[in-house]
């Protein structure tokens, strides 16, 4: 299809389903660690998920190999993973060829409790106080990290300016103007604003937070308060003006339909700002989720991925070494991985300092925009407390009772957040 | 169906003479070691496979069941019937098992019908009905995932160029979001005739082989007795399909309670699940909780209760249609 959709070449996926078909033991992956791995004592089995950018799995690949010429008894065995990573991971998980060292997207603290990942305090030393704060916190259980951050991804909203300023309108810069905007700019032909496919995306999540609410606060589900009811009531006005783009080909985290003319705003990721700026050069600009009304605040989602290292692996200590030396005690192959593909913040400041793309232009914005109004997802908000939220928002849009929904929804996330802390 | 040779009452043929039976039970001891020997070398792996995958992992995945088990499969952790307890009060649950039976009540007879109906036809044409029989079982081969991408993409996405939209264009409609639309809830169009598309051809093949099993003399006698068209449909064919539909009818019931690679294709991004989809299974609701938050206690427990309800309404199923009884 289009040009920016080639994420998956033709012998990656028939890797890919050969790997599901045959299981986790053999499929696409690499031949361990390049050409010195005949000495090797120990094989690692590192997992990925399939990157959308090309040249990603390359490059990963290439930091096995130069890892194993560091260290030739450790051999590095790299993984490629389309599709639904997370449930092909945590079903690997259970097996005698579990990874032994994989990325997680939106740290998830009940996997650290679970005694599912390895504490990696030893590996951090003094290097801790090079990691951005906030995602030192966000591995962080009971006061000791659980994994190494490895880029973050900022997601906000992308817009035409040659769109925008043709119609007389300015980028919106409160929720109101958002879904004036988003109208106005509906027309018979295409829709003003694209979030997602389902009508949702992420938009239940920012509405909350742009209302000054909160998702989960000490452990407490905090998402069925007044002001984030009546932010989430809210979304409800794009789905009755018909001013959004539902059912495109490829979902929110693709800037198709964006860069195809198809909407004149988007929400998107920092990670296809190159692929946007290649489209469009520099007909577009960028801005948070506006707050939802006075008091509020703009809020742009800081997410990301983090290596982390499976506690119940055979070799945890060679896996601690090898997310140390990669993430840790590395500096150009950190900053390949967050700007030489697709477009991330690295974590670390002295590597964040160094990458020059994120310097100027639209990603110093959004670099800004992060520092300014990024929030990240609580550790607890996994698969079964997010589910049973945006559960309640899409009945909300289509005209569902909105405290007694989220009420509801905060009930059933209490009793599994009880759970996750419990271990 | 008829009784014309006669049988003894243990069922067994008469016996032709008593020299040869005599020959017969001297020979059938060291025989029947051979053939018992020849039976479980070539059944024994087979058995042995279905023991250790199929009835080690059901007994395992009961016991699962009864025990809190997140992030892993090992016993110990007992809860009893906590996970049955959490998963019957969890109100999405309860929706799931509720739209499945929906779901079935609607698609099982529509199938059947059309499946009936795509053959009797068929069957009928005289010339090119090889090529005929070939076009609608091909789309039997092909995947849900990759059938529900089409779906997805080409045919009912949202946009103005989707080809559902593109042909309710000609007739004056604006762009309608198929598979997102609620009021009314058009994305059971998409489900559908995904489903008829991809299912009617392989049961058309089953009442096909049905059809072909009628001896054409029991036509030629109904129609020298004057019976023609819709009577010979209703008194010859259709009994004589019994079996088949019966069968045909068992498959589509589990086939529809089984309901999951659409309804996960067609509402997941990818990314951010199925929990926005307007409608799901219970099997999407139990591998979101089994594989997404790695509950694989309540995962299982789901798993029998669905097996439970697909057990029921198969015997009764059977009860009523008199599956599994003798014809005749």
């Amino acid at each position: 299809m289009s040009a920016q959709r080639t994420h998956l070449s033709r012998r990656g996926f028939l890797g890919g389903s050969l790997m599901v078909v045959a299981g986790a033991v053999v499929g696409c992956s690499t031949s361990p660690g390049g050409g010195s791995s005949s000495g090797a004592k120990t094989t690692l089995n590192v997992w990925y998920h399939a990157y959308g950018e090309a040249g990603t799995q390359q490059a990963a690949m290439r930091y096995a190999t130069s890892f194993t010429k560091a260290n030739p008894d450790i051999a590095v065995k790299v993984t490629w993973v389309p599709g639904d990573y997370s449930s092909k991971l945590n079903s690997s998980l259970l097996t005698a060829a579990a990874p032994d060292v994989f990325e997680i997207g939106d740290f998830n603290e009940g996997m650290a409790r679970r005694g599912q990942l390895a504490a990696l305090d030893d590996i951090y030393g003094s290097a801790a106080s090079d990691f951005n704060k906030a995602d030192l916190d966000e591995v962080t259980v009971d006061g000791k990290p659980y994994g190494v951050k490895m880029i973050d991804d900022v997601i906000m909203l992308y817009y035409r300016k040659s769109v925008l300023s043709k119609a007389g309108i300015n980028p919106p810069q409160t929720y109101d103007d958002l879904v004036a905007a988003a109208k106005a700019l509906t027309t018979k032909s295409g829709k003003g604003l694209f979030i997602g496919n389902d009508g949702l995306g992420d938009t239940p999540v920012l509405a909350v937070l742009s209302n000054g609410g909160d998702l989960v606060k000490s452990g407490r589900a905090a998402f069925a308060t007044p002001q984030a009811i009546e932010a989430v009531a809210g979304l409800k006005r794009l789905h009755d003006d018909q001013s959004i783009q539902l059912g495109f080909t490829t979902d929110w985290w693709d800037p198709s339909a964006f860069t195809q003319n198809v909407v004149p705003m988007q929400y998107c990721g920092l990670w296809a700002l190159p692929a946007i700026k290649t489209a469009l050069g520099d007909d577009f600009g960028v801005l948070p989720w506006p707050a939802f009304k006075a008091g509020g605040t703009p809020v742009v989602r800081v997410g990301g991925w983090t290596s982390v290292v499976n506690a119940k692996g055979k070799n945890v200590d060679a896996a601690k070494k090898y997310v140390q030396w990669l993430w840790i005690q590395q500096s150009d192959l950190p900053k390949d991985w967050a700007q030489g593909y697709g477009l991330h913040i690295p974590p670390r400041n002295s590597v964040a300092a160094s990458a020059d793309k994120l310097t100027s232009g639209p990603a110093k914005d959004i670099v800004d925009l992060a520092t300014k109004y990024g929030r990240t997802n609580p550790g607890t908000w996994d698969t079964a407390v997010s589910t049973a939220f945006n559960n309640a928002a899409a009945k909300i849009v289509t005209g569902g009772d909105a405290a007694a929904l989220l009420t509801d929804a905060a009930k059933q996330a209490q009793a599994d957040i009880d759970k996750q802390l419990a271990g | 169906m008829s009784t014309a040779s006669p049988t003894r009452p243990g069922g067994l043929p008469s016996p032709p003479g008593r020299p040869a039976n005599k020959a017969a039970e001297a020979r059938r001891p060291r025989a029947d070691r051979r053939a018992w020997g020849a039976f479980a070398l070539l059944a024994g792996p087979m058995l042995i496979g279905l023991g250790v995958f199929k009835y080690v992992a059901i007994g395992w995945s009961f016991l699962l069941s009864l025990s809190e088990a997140r992030g892993t499969i090992a016993l110990g952790h007992w809860v009893g019937l906590a996970n049955y307890q959490t998963l019957l009060s969890a109100a999405a649950f309860r929706d799931s098992l509720l739209q499945i039976l929906l779901f079935t009540l609607f698609i099982v007879p529509v199938t059947f019908a059309g499946s009936l109906g795509l053959a009797l036809l068929v069957h009928r044409i005289r010339r090119g009905r090889a090529v005929l029989r070939t076009a609608f079982l091909i789309p039997a081969a092909v995947s849900y995932v990759a059938a529900s991408l089409l779906w997805k993409m080409c045919l009912f996405n949202g946009l103005p160029s989707g080809i559902a939209n593109m042909i309710g264009s000609w007739f004056g409609m604006s762009a309608v979001p198929w598979i997102q639309s609620t009021h009314p809830p058009l994305y059971w169009i998409v489900l559908v005739t995904m489903r008829l598309w991809l299912q009617v051809g392989f049961y058309m093949v089953l009442f096909l082989a049905g059809l072909q099993g009628i001896p054409r003399d029991v036509y030629e006698a109904a129609a020298l007795d004057g019976a023609t068209g819709l009577r010979l449909l209703r008194r010859i064919t259709l009994p004589m399909l019994r079996n088949t539909s019966v069968a045909v009818l068992m498959l589509q019931f589990i086939a529809a309670f089984q309901a999951f690679d659409e309804f996960y294709n067609l509402f997941s991004s990818g990314l951010s699940g199925t929990g926005t989809a307007p409608v799901q299974t219970p099997l999407v609701y139990l591998y979101n909780t089994a594989m997404g938050d790695q509950d694989y206690g309540l995962g299982s427990a789901g798993a029998f209760v669905l097996t439970a309800l697909i057990v029921g309404v198969t015997l009764i199923q059977g009860r009523i249609t008199g599956f599994g009884r003798n014809e005749g």
